[in-house]
C-alpha cells in the first residue's frame, strides 16, 4: 500500500498488465479508488481506459499484477463475482431489456424470490428504493423500459447498478446519451452518492464535466498511468499535454506537394445529418486528396462513412459528386459509375469478408458484375483480375482456393482492399483499415493510399490512430458528438491539435483552426 | 458459420478435379449409400440388379428436383416449408390445364411450374423485402396454398388427369431403358451446378449465406438474390409435383406431404450447412439417393408402416446429429 490518504482505499490495482495478441493494452497500471471520492480517468483512444474498467468489473482477467479489495488480494473470474464484491458498472451501451418493466430490469440479475418464484411485491419495493437513490422517483417501476426516453433509461441503468448495493460504481461515458438538464440531475445524484461514501470511477471525454465533478484525475497513455492529481490543479492544456506522446513507430510516404487545391472537389457533402448522431457535416474531397477523420471513437466517424455510402436511411442534407447532387440508395448504387465509390468497412471479419469462402471468391465478389457476362462468370477475366490484385498488393496466401479466414489479419485486410480496387474506384472510404494488423502491412497500406491518391482517387480515411492521421492525410476533420468541430490542414495536423480538438477544448499555445 | 474446411468450397471452384478434394460429408453420404446397398443385398440379391437401381433413381428424381430448390434456399441460411402444398398446387394446376383440351395440355407443365413460382415470389417478397423470418412466411404460404387447393377441389380428389406430355416426362423413356424422370433430374442438376458455380448469382447465394452484411456492403443486391432464390425453389417444388402427377397419372390431395422433411434432410445430409453458405450440389444428390434407398429398404423389409416411419425419422435425426457434432475441420 502506497498512498497515505485519509480514508483507506477501497480498491487498488498494482502493476496490472494486459495484452491482446501482440498489442499491449495495459502496462503496469496502478489505480487507487477511495470511498467518498469521484475519480476521473482520462486518456485518448487506445490509452487503456476500457481495459482497465473491464478488469475491475471482472469482464477480462489481467495477465499480471494484483487487485486488492480492502487491502486483500482478490481475483474476479466473472462480472458476477465482481458484483458480489461490491463493484457495479454502468456502461455506455445500455444493458436494459426494452420489453421488460423497469422493476424487472432493475432486479434482473438477482430477483427477490419466495418459494422459488419472483416476489413481485419485494421486487417493486427494491426497484422503488433503487430509483429513489438514483434520484428518479418519477419513473414508475411498472413502466416498460421501451416507453421511456433515452435519458430516463440511463437513470434506470444507474438505479439497476445501485440495486445491488455496490461500494464502488464505475460510470463509463454514462452521460453521453443525456441532455444538459439530465446531466445536471445525474451530477447531483453522483455527488450525493459520493457523500454517502460510495467510491465512483468516472470515465468521460467531456472536460467540463470532469472539471465540475471529479475530485481526483488519473491520465492514461499507451496503457500506463502518466499522472494522478487533484482535480482543478491542472489546466486543460496541461492535461492535453499529458495525453500526448504516443510512440511513433511508423514511417509515412511523403505527402504530395501538388496544386491539388486547384482541382474541383470530387466528393462534397453539405449539411449532412442523420437523426441526432450526425449533424451539419459539410466538407469536400478533391482529386488526389486524402482527407482524414479524427476524434475519439464513436463520435460519428463510422456513421459518416456509412451515410456517404448510402447505407443509412433518412439522412438529411446533400451529397455531391463532381458538383452534382446524387441520391445514393445503397452500396449497389454507390459502387457503380459514375459514383464509383468503395467502402472498406470497419470489421473485416463480418463486414468485409466471407471468412469461410476462398480467397478467390472473396477477391472477385464485389466486381462480379464487371467480370460476368450475362450473369455468367468469365473465368479467364476473373483469373486475370485476381492475379493483378494479388501481385499489386502482395497478398501472401497458401493459394487462391484456401478460405480467406486462414490468412493473417494484415493479408485479410489486403483482400478487403483488393476486392474494391478491382473496381477501380474514384472515391475510397476507409474505416480504420489498419486496426489489428502488423506494422509491415501498415506501411504497405500507407504507401498504397498515397499511390492511389496520386493516381487521382479521392480518399476519406478514418483512423483511431492519430499517428496515421498526421502521417497520411492532407487534411483532417475532427468530429465531436456528430459534428465537425475542427478542420486541420498540412503542418497544423499535430498530435496536440488532434487531441485538443478531439476533446473539444482549446489547445493553448498551438491551437489551430482551418 | 465462420469455420469451415478447405475442401468444401473448392469443390465448386474446381469441379473437374473435384474427386480429389471432395467434402468429407459428401464422401460419408456416398459411403452410407454403398453400405445400404450392401445390407440390402445381404437381405435379397435383387438389390443390386439394374432394374431395381434404375427404379430407385426414378423414385429419387422427384425428391431430387424438389431438393435442388430447397438447397438454394438453405444455402442462403433460410428454409422453405411451403414445399408440400406448392408441390400439390403445381400438380393440380398442371392437371387442371390439361383438362382444357389440346391448347390446355400444351401449356400444362408451364402452368404448373408458374403457379409454384408465384408462391415462391410471395415467399421471397415476405423474406427479402418485408423481413419476415422465412420459417413463418413459407409455413403461412403452405397453408394458403392448401386452402386454395381445398377450395378448388372441394376437398375431393380432382378428376382431371395428367396430360400425355406430363406422363411421358415422368414415365417415358427417351433413352431406351432410362426413365425420363431421371433425365429430367440430370438436366435440373446440371443447371444447378452451373448456377451455383459459374454465375454471379451463385456466388452471391454463397456470399449471403456466409455473411449477408458483407454481401450487402459489397454492393450485391441481396434482397433481389433472396427473392429469386425463393422463386426458383417454388418453381422446382411445383415441377417436382408435376412430375409426381405424371408418375401417378393424376394429382391428389396432400401428395406433397411426404416431401418436406426428406428434401431438407437430403440437403443437410449432403453436407450443406443448415446455417447457410456452405455445401456442394453433389452432396445434395448423394443425400437424395441415400434417403430414397433408406425408404425403399425399410419397405422391402416389410416393416409395418408405423415402424417404418419411426425408424426413418430416427435415422435422419441420428445422421443430422452426427453431422452437426463433427468438429470444424480447419
Amino acid at each position: 500500500m502506497t498512498a497515505a490518504e485519509t480514508p483507506p482505499p477501497l480498491f487498488q490495482m498494482e502493476g496490472v498488465s494486459k495484452r491482446y495478441g501482440g498489442v499491449r493494452a495495459l502496462e503496469k497500471a496502478r489505480l487507487e479508488v477511495v470511498p467518498g471520492r469521484i475519480h476521473a480517468i482520462l486518456g485518448e483512444n487506445g490509452a487503456g481506459k476500457s481495459t482497465l474498467i473491464k478488469i475491475m468489473a471482472g469482464v477480462v482477467a489481467q495477465d499480471e499484477g494484483r487487485l486488492l479489495l480492502d487491502g486483500r488480494e482478490v481475483a474476479f473470474r466473472s462480472p458476477a463475482e465482481a458484483a458480489a464484491a461490491g463493484i457495479a458498472c454502468v456502461f455506455q451501451e445500455l444493458s436494459l431489456i426494452p420489453d421488460l418493466s423497469v422493476a424487472d430490469n432493475i432486479a434482473l440479475a438477482n430477483p427477490p424470490r419466495r418459494f422459488g418464484m419472483i416476489d413481485r411485491r419485494a421486487q417493486r419495493k427494491l426497484a422503488e428504493e433503487a430509483l429513489a437513490r438514483a434520484g428518479a422517483e418519477d419513473i414508475h417501476p411498472r413502466a416498460a423500459v421501451k416507453d421511456l426516453p433515452l435519458s430516463r433509461r440511463q437513470m434506470v441503468e444507474i438505479a439497476k447498478a445501485l440495486a445491488s448495493g455496490p461500494r464502488a460504481l464505475i460510470l463509463d461515458e454514462a452521460t453521453s446519451a443525456l441532455t444538459a438538464g439530465d446531466v445536471a440531475k445525474v451530477f447531483a445524484v453522483l455527488k450525493r452518492l459520493r457523500d454517502e461514501g460510495l467510491a465512483l470511477l468516472y470515465i468521460s471525454h467531456r472536460m467540463h464535466e470532469i472539471a465540475e465533478l471529479a475530485d481526483t484525475c488519473t491520465v492514461f497513455r499507451n496503457g500506463r498511468n502518466v499522472a494522478s492529481f487533484a482535480a482543478g490543479s491542472r489546466s486543460n492544456s496541461e492535461i492535453v499535454e499529458m495525453m500526448i506522446g504516443r510512440e511513433y513507430s511508423n514511417v509515412f510516404p511523403p505527402r504530395q506537394a501538388s496544386a491539388r487545391l486547384a482541382s474541383a472537389p470530387v466528393l462534397e457533402c453539405r449539411d449532412l445529418g442523420w437523426s441526432d448522431r450526425l449533424r451539419e457535416i459539410s466538407f469536400s474531397v478533391g482529386e488526389g486528396e486524402v482527407v482524414g477523420l479524427g476524434g475519439l471513437e464513436g463520435q460519428g466517424q463510422r456513421l459518416l462513412l456509412l451515410a456517404l455510402f448510402g447505407v443509412l436511411r433518412g439522412t438529411t442534407g446533400s451529397v455531391l459528386v463532381d458538383g452534382s447532387p446524387v441520391a445514393i440508395s445503397g452500396p449497389a448504387a454507390a459502387r457503380k459509375p459514375p459514383l464509383s465509390m468503395a467502402l472498406i468497412p470497419e470489421d473485416r471479419k463480418t463486414e468485409g469478408l466471407m471468412l469461410p469462402m476462398t480467397v478467390r471468391e472473396n477477391l472477385s465478389f464485389a466486381a462480379l458484375d464487371r467480370i460476368a457476362r450475362g450473369g455468367v462468370i468469365d473465368r479467364t477475366k476473373e483469373e486475370q483480375s485476381i492475379d493483378d490484385m494479388v501481385r499489386l498488393l502482395e497478398i501472401k496466401t497458401a493459394g487462391l482456393d484456401v478460405p480467406v479466414g486462414t490468412l493473417s489479419g494484415g493479408n485479410q485486410q489486403k483482400v478487403v482492399i483488393a476486392k474494391w480496387l478491382m473496381r477501380q474506384p474514384r472515391i475510397i472510404l476507409l474505416n480504420d483499415p489498419t486496426r489489428g494488423i502488423d506494422v509491415g502491412t501498415k506501411q504497405e497500406l500507407y504507401q498504397l493510399l498515397r499511390r492511389l491518391a496520386e493516381a487521382g482517387a479521392a480518399i476519406v480515411f478514418y483512423s483511431t490512430d492519430y499517428d496515421e492521421l498526421i502521417g497520411c492525410c492532407d487534411r483532417v476533420l475532427v468530429l465531436y458528438d456528430g459534428r465537425v468541430v475542427r478542420e486541420l490542414e498540412g503542418d497544423a495536423i499535430s498530435e496536440r491539435a488532434l487531441i485538443a480538438s478531439a476533446l473539444n477544448v482549446e489547445a493553448g499555445q498551438k491551437g489551430t483552426a482551418a | 458459420m465462420s469455420e469451415t474446411s478447405e475442401s468444401r468450397l473448392s469443390v465448386k471452384a474446381r469441379l473437374p478435379g473435384f474427386l480429389r478434394r471432395v467434402d468429407p460429408a459428401v464422401l460419408t453420404a456416398f459411403g452410407c449409400i454403398l453400405l445400404l446397398l450392401l445390407l440390402g443385398s445381404l437381405y435379397s440379391s435383387n438389390f443390386l440388379s439394374p432394374d431395381y437401381l434404375l427404379q430407385q433413381l426414378k423414385v429419387a428424381s422427384f425428391l431430387g428436383v424438389v431438393a435442388a430448390g430447397m438447397m438454394i434456399v438453405i444455402l442462403l441460411g433460410h428454409i422453405d416449408l411451403s414445399v408440400p402444398w406448392v408441390m400439390t398446387t403445381g400438380a393440380m394446376m398442371a392437371c387442371a390445364a390439361a383438362g382444357f383440351g389440346n391448347a390446355g395440355a400444351s401449356v400444362a407443365i408451364p402452368v404448373g411450374v408458374l403457379s409454384g413460382m408465384a408462391f415462391g415470389l410471395l415467399n421471397g417478397i415476405g423474406v427479402a423485402y418485408l423481413r419476415i423470418p422465412s420459417m413463418i412466411v413459407t409455413l403461412a404460404s403452405n397453408v394458403v396454398a392448401q386452402g386454395l387447393m381445398v377450395v378448388y377441389t372441394g376437398g375431393f380428389s380432382p378428376q382431371d388427369s395428367a396430360s400425355n406430355a406430363i406422363r411421358w416426362l415422368a414415365t417415358g423413356a427417351l433413352v431406351p431403358g432410362v426413365p425420363n424422370a431421371i433425365v429430367v433430374w440430370i438436366a435440373v442438376s446440371a443447371a444447378m451446378v452451373f448456377l451455383l458455380t459459374r454465375t454471379a448469382f451463385g456466388r452471391a447465394v454463397y456470399g449471403i449465406g456466409n455473411s449477408e452484411r458483407a454481401a450487402f456492403l459489397s454492393g450485391v443486391g441481396t434482397r433481389r438474390v433472396v427473392m429469386i432464390a425463393f422463386v426458383v425453389s417454388g418453381g422446382l417444388s411445383a415441377f417436382g409435383g408435376v412430375l409426381l402427377a405424371g408418375y401417378a397419372s393424376k394429382a391428389a390431395q396432400a401428395m406433397g406431404d411426404a416431401y418436406l422433411l426428406p428434401s431438407i434432410a437430403a440437403v443437410v445430409l449432403g453436407g450443406t450447412s443448415i446455417l447457410g453458405g456452405r455445401g456442394s450440389y453433389v452432396g445434395t444428390v448423394a443425400g437424395v439417393i441415400l434417403i430414397t434407398l433408406l425408404q425403399s429398404i425399410l419397405s422391402v423389409m416389410q416393416m409395418p408402416e408405423a415402424g417404418r416411419q419411426i425408424v426413418y425419422g430416427i435415422v435422419i435425426i441420428v445422421m443430422l446429429l452426427l453431422y452437426g457434432r463433427a468438429p470444424p475441420s480447419r
